[in-house]
């Protein structure tokens, strides 16, 4: 069913041969299959449905401070969904989001304590153009390894992801230990990230998330390296053939997106967790993938879609007080989402549909 | 044994779990599937073969079980690689990443905590070899699953190349067309490709659990299915050379058990060693670019009858 030739019976409905409405149909029906196979498997688990499914929900948006930190997860989510995003425009893999959201982390993490006596005006931009700066040399390695050696780009992301875990976990016990195995001490107060509303926790990085959407749909949409890219991703031999430094664009591609993870991390470090936490970035590199996925690649439906999915990790830890699951069924309910959604041709990359 | 000794028999079991995943996948994208999903494929075979270990005490049983789950795998993968045509990359890691989280919820929920613990297999000597000076007890003293890995590799080998089977599934892997023309299903083959993949991936997440980690615990194939994609890669889908390149993760892995005894190592911190296998899949990955996937690998296939209306 993917391709223009192959239309679903459903199209014989007039409104349904509408795009717009058939893929919101299809989003729909995805939802609902996803939603049922949850339900089935919260059943078999010995949990109510209902009472995990309403814990979530009230878990995440139930309570000011709770509401306040889906809003901070969903900023986190945004930035790694456009990590994944702006690599997929250019159909180079980003899997490695993560990892780049640790380097930024680091980074942001070194700045903070190398500098405790800066004033916050000068310290925040530096820490922040640190986590920028490491989320995106973290992805220039994967990117200038796939663009000048051809070498596969899913592998060396994700071996990046482990690594830079690590590299994570190594800060917090042996740069900077604080007693604590997991985490260090907090960053000088001067480095976090101003608060913007005071009753639900939320900081600078909310805005800042949206500010950099902002930039993406420019860069993307109204920029000529947007046009390369999406360039590149359509046909990368044509492009080639036609003048384009495509190697220069897969880098800077990767890079890009890097750079917004990174930005992530610094969020996370000075503006959500107030120190660097081993593991604490908790699968949210991997979750922008979704969040790209079901956002098209579009910068600005990345707001929804990262909302959605905040949601439902920031809900999902109160599953095992409420229900006695654990919290991991979170990232089983984006997985069964997310597959629903690409079995039922709701969301769709270049090279789908059989050739 | 010496400390050279330990860490060469230490690699070597260490090599087995990702050798298994290596074979599988190998098979999976010679038939023209690219199987990103091994790594969730491996964790719910490490679950299952827990799982059914203590309820059963069985380790036969328990294997048999992670052949049953890597089935179930694909045919929940081939539904969507395979006959949806979805994008493999992205389903993969989906349903990894999804498979993860349903074994530690699962593993919460079914496997008590303190009776997680599975006994290892026991350690079996090939008579006479086993007494070899030096390589003896290096080589010949391992267990089931780690010499039956050994075996899987020449009859992996003969099964591509020998075989009806393995002929018709390269074809299917470089250029679908052929077998179609030959009158093929090439979505079949492909199915029979991926399923022996998974059933082999799923059998090294029970080697993981039954000769290595004695346990289960979420995350306990940390990435080492994803390593594998870079064995595959490294070894060029050749099963042999699929044993080398598991040796050498295998070695990286065993260095973190054994740095006590190793006097350079003894000051490394642990999250740096444990960092050396990832280090050396990206140094393997960028050595061997020149590396050619198998031509159709990664792109689903829709029949030229289907397209033309037959």
């Amino acid at each position: 069913m993917s391709t223009a030739t192959n239309i679903p019976a459903a199209t014989r409905f007039s409104l349904l041969r509408k795009p717009a409405v058939a893929r919101a149909a299809r989003l729909l029906l995805a939802a609902l299959a996803a939603l049922l196979l949850v339900s089935i498997l919260l059943e078999l688990l010995g949990a109510d449905a209902l009472t995990a499914l309403q814990a979530i929900v009230e878990g995440a948006l139930g309570a000011p401070f709770s509401l306040g930190q889906t809003v901070m997860i969903a900023s986190i989510l945004v930035l790694t969904g456009i990590a994944a995003a702006v690599p997929f425009t250019a159909r180079l893999f980003n899997v490695g989001a993560e990892g780049q959201l640790y380097a930024g982390a680091i980074a942001a993490t070194a700045v903070g304590f190398q500098f405790p006596h800066l004033p916050s005006a000068v310290h925040v931009p530096l820490l922040l153009a640190a986590g920028i700066a490491g989320g995106a040399l973290w992805a220039a390695i994967p990117g200038l390894m796939k663009a000048y050696m051809n070498a596969n780009e899913v592998i060396v992301s994700l071996m990046l992801t482990f690594i830079a875990t690590l590299l994570a976990e190594y800060a917090t016990t042996g740069i900077w230990p604080s007693g604590l195995a997991t985490n260090t001490d907090p960053l000088p107060g001067n480095a976090l990230l101003p608060t913007v509303s005071a009753s639900t926790d939320i900081t600078l990085g909310a805005p800042l998330a949206v500010v950099a959407v902002l930039l993406t749909w420019l860069l993307m949409n109204r920029g000529t390296l947007g046009f390369q890219i999406r360039a590149t991703g359509f046909n990368a031999h044509a492009s080639e053939l036609n003048g384009l430094p495509v190697k220069r664009i897969q880098v800077l591609a990767f890079t890009i997106g890097g750079a917004a993870a990174g930005l992530a991390g610094a969020i996370l470090v000075a503006g959500i967790q107030d120190s660097l936490i081993a593991g604490g970035a908790a699968g949210f590199g991997f979750l922008g993938i979704a969040v790209a996925l079901v956002a098209r690649l579009s910068a600005t439906w990345m707001i929804p879609s990262a909302f959605l999915f905040a949601v439902l990790q920031v809900g999902s830890n109160s599953l095992q007080v409420k229900a006695g699951i654990s919290p991991s069924m979170g990232a089983v309910i984006v997985g069964v989402f997310v597959i629903a959604l690409l079995a039922l041709g709701a969301i769709r990359l270049g090279t789908d549909g059989a050739k | 044994m010496s400390t050279t000794q330990l860490v060469l028999a230490t690699g070597i079991t260490l090599m087995a779990p990702i050798l298994w995943a290596a074979l599988g996948e190998l098979i999976t994208e010679q038939s023209g599937t690219l199987n990103v999903g091994i790594e969730g494929v491996m964790i719910l075979g490490a679950f299952t073969t827990a799982l059914v270990y203590q309820r059963s005490g069985s380790p036969v049983l328990a294997l048999l079980a992670a052949v049953g789950s890597g089935l179930l795998c694909a045919v929940m993968l081939g539904a969507l690689y395979i006959r949806r045509g979805t994008d493999q990359i992205v389903t993969g890691i989906v349903f990894s990443s999804a498979a993860v989280g349903i074994a530690a919820v699962l593993s919460e929920k079914l496997l008590s905590a303190d009776s997680v613990q599975v006994s290892s297999l026991p350690t079996l000597s090939i008579p006479l070899l086993s007494k070899l000076p030096w390589v003896g007890p290096v080589l010949f003293e391992q267990n089931a699953l780690v010499f039956a890995a050994l075996i899987a590799v020449p009859c992996v080998w003969y099964l591509m190349h020998r075989t009806w089977f393995g002929l018709h599934a390269r074809a299917a892997g470089e250029r679908p067309l052929v077998p179609e023309t030959a009158g093929l299903s090439v979505r079949g083959i492909r199915y029979v490709g991926l399923a022996l993949g998974c059933a082999l991936t799923a059998v090294g997440g029970a080697t993981l659990v039954l000769s290595v980690a004695g346990t289960f615990q979420p995350g306990v194939t940390n990435g080492r299915g994803f390593i594998a994609l870079a064995v595959v890669v490294l070894a060029r889908w050749n099963p042999y050379r699929a044993v080398l390149g598991a040796l050498i993760f295998g070695l990286a892995q065993a260095l973190q058990f054994q740095a006590d005894s190793v006097p350079v190592l003894a000051d490394v911190p642990t999250s740096i060693l444990l960092m050396v296998p990832y280090v050396v899949a990206v140094v393997v990955v960028l050595l061997t670019h020149g590396s050619r996937y198998p031509g159709a690998a990664g792109a689903p296939y829709r029949p030229r009858a289907e397209q033309v209306g037959f």
